[in-house]
């Protein structure tokens, strides 16, 4: 199966796109996605050609405290990059998101104060964002704290769910020893309220998103050839 | 109480798996972070349907013990794991197994110690320098000089690849790893 993983290379993480690219291999990933947010500014992500076995696609990600800022990002980013994340901070960058066709995923901040909304939910059904699980709390966090995220991220999910939305989980692995196998982070997805077949599903789209986002679109369903 | 009748026994499966870390990890330390994160993820009353038990671990690769339903379980209890006593580890499952001496002749290579000792190495390029710390194959971790450059990932060393380092095998120095 073709597993994708969306993660942070050196310098905004601790490991470089070639060490990243080296643990996928060996862990059974078909490709990596790196989401740095400058993404021109990663560290030699030539060397992780040389690595055979492992598609390695170097996407962005936007994180932005305000709307303006979010809209700017991504009008500057989405011609040269096949794969645009956007990290939800507020709940207007998070509804601003959802409304931008132009958006691949969109990772919600799973806490309880800002619960991902109806209206959001249905601007991302509408646009087409898949909506991103970033399931590094539940290594990270312990007691209390994990608690409060499964909570939210099974009431996220139940909103997901009810309106058929494209659902996508990662580690948001900063360094090699933050990556997991597959199989692992079902198993994580699992504990956090997924079904295994959604979760496999999940695993799998980044790589399909980038698939589509490569081939060239005169308009909606046209292509060219 | 255990059963003399092998029906009435509970059915147990074993998990192999790799320890990746940043320093040295003893047996001990390493199930007490098991049983923490177990206790954690699944409470008292999960932990008495899934008894863990570690049977062996040589500082890289272990095998644990757990019961057949909670394969699952298990996977995301040692997924759960992210440090031990402040090191910054990674557990990776390598596969399940019915009886031990299938799983040691399948998945337990013989003994690679991770040892945190400075390599004696130095490397200076425009966006990074500091200190090798070890090097096992492709792979390089090195001790950046500037401590910033690993904040908000918790670890203490870059990972890096001989292909970073413009060595690997094609323009190799002399030294194994090329470098």
């Amino acid at each position: 199966m073709s597993f994708y993983e969306c993660l942070k290379a050196y310098p905004e993480g601790s490991a470089s796109a070639s060490r990243l690219a080296l643990t996928a291999k060996r862990l059974g990933y078909r490709g990596l996605i790196i989401c740095n947010q400058e993404p021109s500014k990663v560290f030699r992500p030539e060397a992780a050609d040389r690595i055979k076995g492992i598609s390695l696609t170097i996407g962005a990600e936007i994180k932005a405290t305000n709307t303006r800022a979010l809209r700017g990002r991504i009008m500057a980013l989405r011609g040269s990059y096949p794969f645009l994340a956007v990290q939800g901070v507020t709940e207007e960058t998070v509804r601003a998101a959802c409304e931008d066709p132009n958006v691949d995923l969109l990772l919600h901040p799973c806490d309880g104060r800002r619960p991902f909304t109806i209206a959001s939910a249905r601007a991302a059904k509408l646009n087409r964002v898949a909506i991103g699980f970033d399931l590094s709390p539940l290594m990270r966090l312990r007691g209390s704290s994990r608690a409060r995220w499964l909570e939210a991220t099974k009431r996220n999910l139940k909103l997901a769910r009810k309106f058929d939305l494209a659902l996508v989980i990662t580690a948001n692995a900063r360094s090699h020893l933050d990556l997991r196998a597959p199989r692992d982070l079902l198993a994580l997805a699992e504990v956090a309220g997924f079904d295994p077949g959604e979760a496999a599903a999940a695993l799998q789209l980044p790589g399909k998103l980038v698939e589509l986002n490569r081939k060239k679109w005169l308009g909606p369903g046209v292509e060219l050839l | 109480m255990r059963s003399r009748l092998p029906v009435l026994r509970t059915r147990r499966r074993y998990l192999a798996f790799a320890l990746e870390a940043e320093g040295e990890i003893q047996p001990k330390e390493l199930m007490g972070e098991i049983h923490s994160s177990q206790f954690s993820l699944f409470g008292d009353a999960g932990a008495a349907k899934n008894r863990l038990k570690l049977i062996s671990f040589d500082g890289r690769f272990g095998l644990l013990r757990c019961h057949h339903i909670y394969i699952q379980d298990t996977r995301a209890i040692l997924a759960s794991i992210c440090s031990i006593n402040g090191i910054r580890v990674a557990l990776r499952t390598k596969g399940v197994f019915g009886t031990i001496k299938s799983a040691t002749e399948k998945y337990i290579p013989q003994l690679g110690k991770i040892s945190a000792e400075n390599d004696g190495r130095r490397i200076e390029l425009e966006e990074v320098s500091g200190w090798i710390i070890r090097t096992h194959g492709l792979e390089v971790d090195l001790c950046p000089d500037d401590r910033n450059k690993t904040k908000g990932s918790d670890t203490r060393y870059l990972g890096l690849t001989s292909f970073d380092l413009c060595g690997g095998h094609e323009d190799a120095d002399g030294t194994p790893d090329g470098l």
